[in-house]
């Protein structure tokens, strides 16, 4: 149903859209304004479990803005069958050595892609990720730099613009420090085109804190808990690392409830060291009957707490 | 000197290090310089220069083969020339024709304390975010670069300021107010 200027009417009615006879037909005169349009949505549907052979597809795959020519590609197969032929044989290997100005943007997406993959992002950040490189790369060639820590860091400022960061350990490849690097050089190059806009906010406990629960498996209840004592201990005057508060407070209610999680567990699935866990403990041990939250655990209870 | 500008906080940072340039103005050859006197260390694979270092005032200098100096660890800038003229001297004792030209003060870092606590991520959120990096994953003080005079700023929660940066002593000076009540603004 659309509304569209009809000749016959010579006043916008609304027209209708046949999709079996591919008709754009007036609704109140009936004058087929388009005949014969053509269908956009794709002509086979494929499933998993289908033999590859037998590819009745014949459009490519989903046009990409980010490359030069929106993906589009030829490529030269070798016939099925007999091959003594030397020039099928050789017609693909050099069509493929020759320069492709994308090769390169293709195997950073590739990378990229990986990466989102054994993190699980959803596609929307894996694009953006995506779209930074893209624009990175445009303005400055970034040869002098580690490759792997551009990329992570693409991946890591885009997780932060979607509000869903991730600890700079997490998007891992190169060191924190060279991950950092590569941040702060990108940060600048987009500033500098985009002239500002950057709004990335700074990291809180709280972000993190629902992953981390989720990789421990913990209880609802204790997630709850635990959720409400990173609010209280912003508060609080730590001087530590925002991800090391939100794993000490992880270790304190998991050691106030009947299952009690080994440091080793907090330090893998957090990625902080275990000495740093114990002593962000030893800073917040002191405020645990403020931030733990009085319905989850009795005073008695934090007694129990060994002192650090 | 110029007279010192104080805000109403009376506080006024203190200088910890100052870096300086110099152009002895002569080509000079290195391993002689290390070979011929005492407080010298010369690692040609590791850095091409030597690296020397006087007791008063305590000070490093290192020196290139082209005849460039640069002399570090001062406290005042009066102290930074005397010990640049004192590596002169040295060098002039060695036995090559030292002068002493372009001195120039490159870098003053300072530091200063504001008495109370600051919070850091309400700062970046503001207005003066455009200015201001903070990444407590990577480092716990905000790194603030001011355009007006440039330097860089890192202000931490606990109220410790380090000013960096400056070429001239009434530049931390005039940043210093500038950032006094804006931190005030910000106290915990």
């Amino acid at each position: 149903m659309a509304d569209t200027y009809c000749p016959d009417c010579k006043r916008p009615t609304e027209v209708v859209f046949d999709h079996s006879a591919g008709d754009t037909v007036c609704s109140e005169c009936g004058l087929v304004l388009e005949a014969h349009s053509i269908d956009e949505t794709s002509e086979w549907r494929t499933f998993a479990n289908e033999s590859t052979d037998n590819d009745p597809v014949r459009v490519g795959g989903p046009s990409n803005p980010l490359l030069a020519d929106g993906g589009l590609s030829t490529v030269i197969s070798k016939p099925t069958g007999a091959s003594g032929d030397f020039l099928t044989t050789s017609l693909g290997r050099w069509q493929n050595r020759g320069s492709n100005p994308d090769r390169s943007l293709i195997q950073a997406f590739k990378t990229i892609a990986t990466m989102s993959d054994r993190l699980g992002l959803v596609a929307t950040i894996k694009d953006r990720a995506n779209e930074i490189y893209k624009k990175v790369e445009d303005q400055k060639p970034l040869r002098g730099r580690n490759q792997d820590a551009i990329l992570a860091a693409c991946l890591y400022i885009a997780c932060r613009q979607e509000d869903k960061p991730r600890t700079v350990k997490v998007a891992n490849g190169a060191t924190k420090k060279e991950i950092g690097r590569a941040k702060e050089y990108i940060v600048k190059q987009l500033e500098v085109e985009l002239g500002q806009s950057m709004e990335m906010g700074t990291i809180h406990a709280g972000d993190f804190l629902r992953r981390f629960c989720s990789h421990l498996g913990m209880n609802n209840q204790a997630v709850k808990a635990a959720q409400e004592a990173v609010q209280k201990s912003e508060e609080l005057d730590i001087r530590r690392s925002p991800i090391s508060i939100a794993a000490a407070i992880i270790y304190i209610i998991t050691q106030l409830s009947e299952d009690k999680k080994l440091l080793k567990d907090i330090s893998l699935s957090t990625g902080v060291a275990e000495g740093t866990i114990r002593n962000s403990y030893k800073d917040l041990y002191p405020y645990a009957a403020r931030i733990i939250p009085s319905w989850y655990a009795k005073e008695d209870d934090l007694k129990n707490l060994c002192s650090p | 000197m110029a007279a010192r500008r104080n805000n109403p906080s009376g506080i006024v940072p203190t200088i910890q290090n100052i870096v300086s340039t110099v152009d002895l103005d002569c080509v000079l050859d290195l391993n002689h310089i290390a070979l011929h006197s005492r407080n010298s260390e010369y690692f040609p694979k590791r850095f091409s220069a030597v690296i020397m270092r006087i007791k008063d005032p305590k000070t490093t200098a290192l020196i290139f083969a082209s005849g460039k100096m640069v002399c570090t660890g001062a406290k005042t800038e009066a102290q930074s020339k005397l010990a640049a003229r004192k590596f002169a001297r040295i060098i002039q004792k060695l036995g090559f024709p030292a002068k002493f030209r372009d001195f120039r003060i490159q870098n003053i870092v300072a530091s200063c304390d504001v008495q109370f606590t600051i919070r850091l991520e309400k700062f970046a959120c503001t207005s003066h975010g455009a200015f201001s990096t903070y990444e407590p994953e990577l480092f716990p003080g905000l790194i603030y670069r001011m355009k007006q005079p440039k330097l860089v700023l890192l202000i931490f929660v606990s109220g410790n300021v380090v000013i960096a940066g400056a070429k001239k002593r009434d530049d931390f000076y005039t940043a210093f107010d500038n950032i006094y009540p804006v931190l005030a603004e910000f106290k915990k």
